[in-house]
């Protein structure tokens, strides 16, 4: 409880943080953290420092690059702008990320790594989660889950391993007929 | 639990300012701007100047306070630097060096 602080909704910090202790961000903060603990960024915090920390939650704001000696999580309704380096990296559903993501144990697993990190930097778009989750948390359910999992998410699993070409043979049969029909009506009704 | 701890074993180096109630534990080098109550609790350490409404001391405060209602320097709390504010306490036991402007 003593080694909690909190930086709270009304409160800006322009400066360095640092120490050993757990930091729960709601309010600004500017410059830089670095911290022997875990980092929380509220819903309403606004972080524009890189974070180092061994493990960081986000739900808010933050621009700068987010190293964790153990974990980096951004829930829902993180917005972060920078890279995300950490062993173990999630980022959930309707969490926002533009840059790059490094995810597992360092140097050694490099190779493994580079995929999922090459699309949030080719395509610097909101990055949507759960497919950089499902690549990078379980690199050895690959062959084992097209075996088990019904057709559809085999597909899933596969296109986001390789390229995005068996995804979109799937889809253009359904997606023709109903942009026809539009098209159809939109002419009846002019 | 509005407000913001600087919990002890944290140093911030830089500029602090606040809206909400302060309560600071450990260590703060630069500046603190509070509008309302700003605690520096024992084993605190600051080195900065500080501003807020109501300042209450327990810690080691070396800069200059500045309060728009009062400073209270309960004791164990060791103080170097002047001291502006409309009401002003220093119980037994607090050590203070410097100035002390009252608006008189």
């Amino acid at each position: 409880m003593a080694d909690v602080s909190v930086i709270g909704q009304g409160t800006t910090i322009r400066g360095r943080i640092s120490g050993a202790v757990d930091l729960d961000i709601a309010g600004h903060v500017d410059g830089e953290i670095n911290v022997d603990g875990e980092v929380t960024v509220d819903r309403d915090g606004l972080v524009s420092a890189n974070i180092e920390a061994r493990i960081v939650i986000v739900r808010g704001a933050v621009k700068g690059d987010i190293i964790a000696q153990e974990l980096v999580a951004l829930e829902a309704g993180a917005r972060v702008v920078g890279d995300l380096k950490a062993p173990r990296v999630s980022i959930a559903h309707g969490a926002l990320v533009r840059g790059q993501v490094q995810a597992g144990g360092g140097v050694s697993s490099g190779k493994l790594i580079s995929r999922p990190a090459a699309r949030p930097a080719a395509r610097p778009a909101h990055v949507e989660a759960p497919r950089v989750e499902r690549t990078a948390a379980r690199p050895e359910l690959k062959a084992p889950a097209p075996r088990v999992v019904p057709s559809v998410l085999a597909t899933r699993t596969n296109g986001s391993h390789s390229s995005a070409t068996p995804e979109k043979k799937g889809p253009p049969p359904l997606v023709v007929p109903v942009l026809k029909k539009v098209k159809g009506a939109i002419a009846k009704r002019r | 639990m509005a407000g913001t701890v600087i919990g002890s074993g944290i140093t911030i180096e830089g500029e602090i300012s606040t809206d909400d109630d302060l309560v600071i534990q450990g260590s703060v080098r630069g500046k603190v701007i509070g509008k309302e109550s700003v605690t520096i609790e024992q084993g605190a350490s600051v080195e900065a100047d500080v501003s807020g409404s109501t300042l209450t001391v327990q810690g080691s405060v070396t800069g200059n306070i500045n309060a728009a209602d009062r400073v209270d320097l309960q004791t164990g709390a060791r103080v170097i630097g002047n001291v502006r504010a409309a009401r002003f306490t220093i119980a037994d036991g607090a050590q203070f060096k410097g100035n002390v402007d009252m608006d008189v």
